[in-house]
Formats: C-alpha cells, structure tokens, sequence
C-alpha cells in the first residue's frame, strides 16, 4: 500500500507540471489582454503607452517565458499579484474567497450526504413504493431545473413575496455574505444568526442537486447489489433484514458513493459558480469568472492549479479508500 | 434533560431571528445603502492606474478636488477658493509673435479650511507630489497627457500654479476627470520612499514587471479592502471593505463644506453593496434592501421592467449621457474595398436604408435620442443642423444603383459578381445590442444588403486583435459605444493619426480606419483654438465632413438608468457631472432637513 501511494505520488509532479502548463497557455492564448482594457475608451493613448504598460505587466515577453517566470516564482510561494482584486493572488483566493466557498459548499455536501443515504437506501428497499416514486420526482426534478432560474425562483419568493405576505415580518436577504452593517459588537449568535440568515438560500439551492445527485447514485447501486446471489443467500441463511442490508448490501452499493464523493470534495474548494452569482456569495466560483473575464492570470493560475492539486490528491485517497471499504481490493 | 432544553432554546432563536427581517436599508439612521453590479479593484487612487468607472465614482465619495463640475456643466470650486478664469487673472495664456499660443498656466489658491480627513492641511505639496509620482516613468498610469509636460510652481503655503508647455485645450477646467488628483503626500511619503529604493536601480524595460509588483504593493497599502485609505479629502471616509461584499463610508468631520442647515441633517453613513448579477441586484431593490442604484447597475431593459414594478416604492431614471453607440464601418483594407465600403455612397446608402427613429421608439421608449453625430447634443460643440439621414428606403436604393451595385436574382446587391454579404459584429451577451442588430440585420436584408451577424465576448471584440483590425477584414460593421465628457471634446476618434496600423502598434481608436486630409486640418487647428465659440465653428465643419463621410453609423445616445428611493435628494447627475457621487456632501433624506438643491433633471 506505502510503495503504491508512493509511486502515484510521484507521478503526480509531471502530471501537475503539465496541467499548469497547459492552464496557463490555453489563458494566455485567450484573445485580449489586461492593457487592452486599460487601452479602451482612452483615445489618448499612444503607441509607447501601450508598449510600457504591456512591459509593466510582463505581457511584452513570449508565452513559454512568462510560464517559466510564473513556475520558478510560485515554487517558491510567490504567487504574483492579483490586478482585478489589488492583493497578492494566493492571499486573496485563499483568505478572501475559499473560507466563504467552504462555508457554502462543505455543508452542502455534508447535509446533503447525510439526507440523501439514508432516502436512497429507503428507495431502494421500497422499489416502487409511493415514497419511492416521490424521491424520484423530486430527483429528476432538482436535476433538470437550471440553479440560476431555481436561486432567482428562491429570491423572488422569499426576499419579496414572502416579505410582503407577512407585512415585511418574514423575510431573507437577497443574496450576500452578511449584513454590511452589522454592529462590529454584536455578540457570537447575532453574528450566527446573521450568517445563517445569508446561508439559508444558497445552501438550500446548492442541497437540491447533491441531495438528487446522491441519492439517485445509491439508489441504483443498492438495486443493484440487493438483486445479486451473495445478497439472496445471506436472506436464505436467516439473517436478519438489517443485517442484509447494512453488513452486506450497503457495503458493496457504496463503492460508487465513496468515488462520488472523492471526486466531489476538490469541486467543494472550486465553489459553485451559478449558486454563488446569483446568492452574490464571494466564493471561489465567481473570482474564478471574475479573474478569467478580466484576464486576470496570476489569480486564474493559483484557483485553477489549486482545483488541479486536490482532484488528483483526492483521486489517490478516493482509490486508498475502496481498499478500506471493500475488502477485495488490494494495492500491492 | 435542561440541556435539552437550552438547545431548544438557542435553535428556536436563531430560527427565528434568522427569518425575520432585521436589516433594511432607509432613512431612519440616515445613511444609504447603494447597489452595484461591479466592485473595485480599488478605491481613492489619485493616479487612477484602473480606469474603471465604479472606482471613480467611489472614489468620489473620499476625494474632493480643486474644481468640480455641476449637474449643469457649470464649475465650482472645492479645495481652491474659485474657478480660475481669464476674466479673474487666474488663468492666463501666453502667445507668440503670430499670435499662437505657446503655453498656459493656472493658478489655484488652497482654501484655509480644507483639511485632510487626519486634521492636516491639503497643501500644495499635495498637489506636487501628485504630479511627481504621475510623471515618473515607474508608474503605471495608461497616459500621462497631459501632465508630462506639466510644471508646478508654489507660489505661497496656498497658492500654486501649473504651466502647461505646450499648452492644454482645457486647462481652465481641470476636473478630477483630468487628473491633479490631491494626494496626501505626508501620509504617503515613506511608503513612496521604500518603492524608490527597491526600484530605482531597476532596468525600465528588463525591470517592468517587478517595478509594477513594488508599485502595486505600494498603492494597496492605501486603497483595497486589505489597505483602507489612511486619510482621505472627501466628505466621506471609509470605515470597512467586505471583499466581494460590501463597502462603508462614514462622514469625514473635517470635511469643509457644510450643507444647508448643517451636516447632521445630511448622510452619516453610506454603504455600497457588490451584487455582480443584476438579476440579483433588482430583485435587492425590490425587496427594499437598497435605497438607490449607482451609475453601474441595471442593464437598459432590467430598468424598463423595473420602472413597471414602481408602485411608489421608488422611482427611476433615465439620464441623458453621453454614451454614444453606433455602428462603424471599415473603410479601409482590401476586402472593405471589395465590399464597395470605400465608397462614400455605399456607407451613405447603409445609413439611409434604417429606421433608427422607429428601432429608439421600439426598443427604448424613445429615452435614447437618435444620434446623428458623434458629439453629443449636450455639449457646446454639437453641430444642430448636422445631416439627418433619415430612413428612406428608395434613397438608399439609389446610391447602391450609382455605386454599381445592383440586385442580383436573389434580390442580394452585387456588383462585378461580387454580393454585399457584410460581417456584422458586436459584444456577445449584449442582449440591447444583439436586438438592435437583428432590426438592422432585417431592414439592410430589406434594400439587398446581406449581413452575417458574427458576434463575440467583449474581451474579445475589443482586444488588440480584432476591434482595431478593420482593414485586416476582422469586421465590416461593428457596432459599439464611446463615452466621452462633452466639455472636453477634441475630436480625436476621426483624425488620421489615430487610425490603428501594425506600425503604431494597433494604438489608437479611429477602427474604421476614417482619412480625410480637410477633417485632419480642421481637427489640427481646433485643438490649439483656445477661443470656444472659433472652436465651436471648427466642429461645425467637422461634422459636416463626417456626416458627408459617414465612416460610422451613428444610432443614439445612450441613457443610464438608475433607480432611487422617494426622499433621498441630492442624488444627481448628468452627462457633465458624471456620477451621482459628485455631490456627496449634499446627499440625504428629505425627512430628516436635507435640502434639496439639484433635482434630477
């Protein structure tokens, strides 16, 4: 198991060398560039102005340069400055956005794990049951509703209707982090209770997909399992009903969740960029946007190579993990 | 078991006070909260190194500025004790022997009462360290015209004058649209040293990069959320920067100039909120959690609706600017030639085959005026009795038929075998322009003209390799807007030596590539003509140049919608003032003794 992780360690450093490089030319190849914006609606301009401010940003030297200036420095904790958001780029997506996307993203899917299990066991076991056919509706219909129409549905209800049903008495924010203005001395809970009140919708939204996501995955997964042979001898070996399911059947049904899951875990830092537009929450996502729209380089290579790191560390531990859930896989 | 209880206890408060409403934006603490689709990189650069407009228009909350510019173009002094003017003696011109003139200057007096936000007075050493740091070939200003060749010279603790040599057309209204930004030099001074010891070593060109790393880190220490401005001149100071979220202002007790009836009775507060999806920020305004919108805000038809959604709760604006969208042509370049674009009558015929009085009354209510130049009517130099060429259907036809195009048996112009297919474009996403686009698309289809609407993302249609490449055959018509002050208005777009060419680096915007040797002479004399009503008839002859030439389609002026609450006063602006922020001291509820003194207009 040691020398496995090991060696796919160790593959990892050329496999993220080439991601980095290709992020970074398929950004750099991108039509336009950050003096092109200064450059508009500025009719005075000339021709060494554009000069300086391209040298100004390093953008007046070839692709493959730029790429060895941006590698040595960020081997070296220097992730270069951030032009749209004014702040060294790794301090601002780690310290600025990541905590509010993890804020949003890490109970989503925490919740949404805990809810959508145990409904997709029930699911199962109850094939074409009245509840069953409900989970699936209500499945097919989280999947299908785009989020930017079901978060402006959200809004609309409870940041307007709802308000004026209840004389302004019941309501949440449309959309935002937090309330601006907020007593710096407002004590723990106000500040939870403020927090929770921006939470609600976002999270909500963002639960409706997991929830559907997750359940539909072990739904068929345990279908799958309850009607094979190993699952119909331990019934005819009189063990318990619960026993079947939970020792037996849902051993070998979460397989498909434990890779689901693993390779949800690196989208949680990469925030939820339609939940996040349309709630105005100031996560990973929109700066992601943000920084692509406005050419932003140094911010679009530390998100995107961050993303790059975790989906391939969390690929290992979700490959580390099947070893630990299902006894016949072995790495040697 | 009372644990239980305890738990209970919290959740069901939390519950609660989390779905019942606690904040709302009003008047009842006096402040205001405004909505935008856009934050700032940052906020009270004096040197302006991002040209976005919300900066600015933040910024104005924090910065005064020697002279302002009213809701009526009219100027008013703010830091200085008065507009300088020839009249006063304070602005002066100097001519030579043939009666040219070779320099002018303007002197400013400091008032005795203006003071920085710490207590300290705004000096002239603020004024010079300004243009200090925006002559130095480290910063990374986009353009220092005017100032290179500016000179400051104190004259006493109050007084300074600055000289331009050559002279500046507009130097007697040197708004912060200009520059001459105050800059508290006190505050900043060691921080500026620190940037020229680690960089004054530094190779200009083999050095670029990490001169503007020192330089970023410098100027963030005094304008981003992570470095708030340590001491501002405005009537506002900012107190906190949410990032991604929210941004407070408070009142600066130092700030001079009291409003009517005292600045209690004024805002004490106000706070922008960053909502980047505008569906979100209407639904914001909506549900009463802001009081008005900022100059970035609702899209042109989101105001529409929301002007049907009004029911008293607030009301919205439509204000006049000085955006200018229109469609250019490429009048250059092989295959602009080969189209017939070279051919004035081919360019006349495009703009007589549309209706743009019936697309403005279709598309906007008739709130965005039909343009038949590019000077906006606002401005003193807009020609009145300009061209219009108005839709005529048969005219059009006409000139195609005497620049040799005829319709072939697709009912397509064509001449020579070649058919008037032209590549439209514009910025995807652009949901007012790519309706515009289809109108013309069908009334061009209508006279035999054939248009491919080819469309892309705006970082894309306006980057270096596509807007400027006209004559590369990158576009035939490109539809697009300029904004512009009308009181500085040089006519630059038109004049040859703007014209974008692999020689000059793609620098300059005349994209059609629009030459004309009398439009050059005029514009050359108009820009050393210091006497406004000799200027006014130059443009006139520009403009009947133009509107001869037609290198571009003008459509309409752009109106800026904005939306604010019954009671807030002094939130104004106009083409000429530009943002309501302008006024900021003046700001604030008429329920609690704010004087009105600039309705909208």
């Amino acid at each position: 198991m040691f020398n496995y992780a090991l060696r796919r360690i160790l593959q990892m450093i050329p496999l993220l060398l080439v991601i980095s490089l290709v992020i970074f030319t398929l950004t750099a190849l991108q039509p336009g560039d950050p003096v092109d914006q200064l450059v508009l609606g500025n009719s005075q301009i000339t021709p060494e102005d554009i000069a300086r401010l391209r040298a100004a940003y390093g953008l007046d030297q070839p692709i493959s340069l730029r790429y060895w200036f941006w590698l040595t420095h960020a081997l070296q904790g220097d992730f270069g400055w951030s032009r749209t958001f004014s702040a060294p780029a790794a301090a601002y997506v780690f310290e600025e956005r990541l905590p509010n996307t993890l804020l949003l993203t890490l109970p989503a899917l925490v919740l949404s794990t805990l809810i959508a299990v145990p409904l997709g066991i029930f699911s199962a076991v109850r094939q074409y049951s009245i509840l069953d056919y409900v989970l699936t509706f209500f499945s097919f219909v989280s999947f299908s509703a785009p989020i930017f129409w079901i978060g402006a549905m959200a809004l609309w209800l409870f940041a307007i209707y709802v308000p004026q049903l209840t004389g302004g008495l019941i309501s949440l924010p449309p959309g935002g982090l937090g309330s601006p203005d907020l007593a710096p001395d407002a004590g723990f809970w106000a500040v939870v209770a403020d927090k929770l009140r921006y939470l609600i919708l976002p999270l909500s939204i963002l639960m409706l997909r997991e929830i559907a996501v997750i359940l539909r995955f072990l739904r068929a997964s345990m279908l799958e399992v309850l009607n094979q042979d190993f699952v119909r001898t331990a019934r005819a070996k009189g063990l318990s009903n619960r026993n079947v399911l939970y020792r037996h059947a849902l051993r070998n049904a979460v397989l498909p969740i434990v890779t689901l899951l693993g390779l949800s875990i690196p989208g949680l830092f990469g925030g939820a960029v339609l939940t996040e537009t349309v709630f105005s929450w100031p996560g990973m996502g929109r700066v992601i946007v943000e920084a692509l729209t406005s050419k932003d380089f140094n911010v679009v290579m530390v998100a995107l190579t961050f993303i790059s790191v975790l989906t391939v560390v969390f690929q290992l531990l979700t490959d580390l993990a099947y070893a630990a859930v299902d006894p016949r896989i072995r790495y040697n | 078991m009372k644990n239980r209880k305890n738990w209970l206890a919290v959740s069901a408060l939390l519950v609660g006070s989390t779905l019942l409403n606690t904040a709302q934006a009003g008047q009842a603490n006096n402040s205001l909260v405004i909505g935008t689709s856009q934050e700032p990189p940052n906020i009270n650069d004096p040197w302006r190194t991002n040209n976005l407009v919300i900066a600015t228009e933040i910024t104005w909350f924090m910065e005064a500025h020697l002279i302002g510019k009213d809701d009526n173009g009219d100027l008013y002094p703010e830091i200085a004790t008065r507009v300088p003017s020839l009249a006063n003696g304070d602005y002066k011109i100097v001519k030579d022997a043939k009666g040219n003139v070779i320099r002018n200057s303007v002197t400013f007096s400091i008032r005795k009462d203006a003071k920085w936000s710490d207590g300290t007075a705004i000096t002239p050493k603020d004024f010079q360290f300004w243009l200090k740091v925006e002559q130095d070939d480290r910063v990374p200003v986009p353009t220092r015209e005017p100032w290179d060749k500016a000179k400051i010279t104190v004259q006493d603790a109050d007084t300074f004058t600055i000289t331009f040599d050559p002279p500046y057309l507009f130097a007697d209204q040197i708004t912060s649209a200009v520059g001459l930004n105050p800059a508290p030099s006190a505050a900043m001074e060691k921080a500026w040293s620190a940037f020229d010891a680690a960089t004054k070593n530094l190779d200009s060109k083999t050095g670029a990069k990490q001169i503007t790393d020192e330089w970023n880190k410098f100027i963030a220490q005094f304008t981003t959320s992570r470095g708030l401005p340590k001491v501002v001149s405005g009537p506002f100071k900012p107190t906190s920067w949410r990032a991604g979220n929210s941004l407070v202002l408070t009142r600066n007790p130092n700030y001079w100039i009291t409003p009517k009836g005292g600045a209690d009775k004024y805002l004490q507060t106000v706070q922008y909120r960053f909502i980047a999806d505008t569906n979100t920020l209407k639904v914001n305004m909506l549900s009463g959690q802001l009081d008005a919108l900022s100059y970035v805000g609702l899209t042109f038809d989101q105001a529409i609706e929301a002007q049907r959604s009004e029911r008293g709760k607030y009301k919205t604006y439509f204000v006049p600017g000085a955006t200018w969208e229109h469609v250019d042509i490429a009048n250059a370049g092989a295959r602009a030639q080969s189209l017939g674009l070279t051919d004035k009558r081919v360019r006349q015929a495009l703009l007589y085959s549309i209706d743009r009085d019936a697309l403005v009354k279709a598309l906007f209510q008739g709130k965005q005026p039909v343009s038949n130049t590019w000077v906006s009517p606002i401005g003193k130099l807009y020609k009145k009795d300009a061209k219009d060429y108005n839709f005529d259907a048969a005219k059009a036809k006409a000139l195609f038929a005497a620049a040799g195009w005829k319709p072939g048996p697709d009912g397509i112009l064509a001449k020579d075998g070649k058919k008037m297919s032209l590549n439209f474009a514009t910025t995807a996403g652009n949901k007012l322009r790519e309706r515009v686009q289809q109108i013309l698309q069908a009334q061009w289809k209508a006279v035999g003209v054939d248009v491919n609407i080819q469309n892309f993302p705006s970082t894309v249609v306006f980057s270096n390799d596509f807007a400027p490449r006209s004559a590369e055959g990158k576009w035939d018509l490109f539809m697009y807007a300029w904004s512009n002050d009308p009181s500085v208005e040089r006519g630059d777009l038109w004049a040859s030596q703007f014209v974008p060419s692999k020689d000059n680096a793609y620098a300059g915007q005349n994209y059609p590539n629009f030459k004309d040797a009398d439009y050059d002479k005029l514009w050359n004399d108009a820009k050393t003509e210091f006497d406004l009503s000799a200027r006014v008839k130059l443009f006139d002859k520009m403009q009947a140049i133009w509107t001869d030439e037609v290198p571009s389609l003008p459509l309409y002026f752009r109106a800026n919608p904005y939306t604010k609450v019954p009671g807030l006063v002094n939130y104004t602006y106009t083409a000429y003032s530009l943002y309501p922020s302008w006024n900021a001291a003046q700001m604030g509820w008429a329920s609690r003794g704010a004087a009105e003194t600039y309705p909208q207009k």
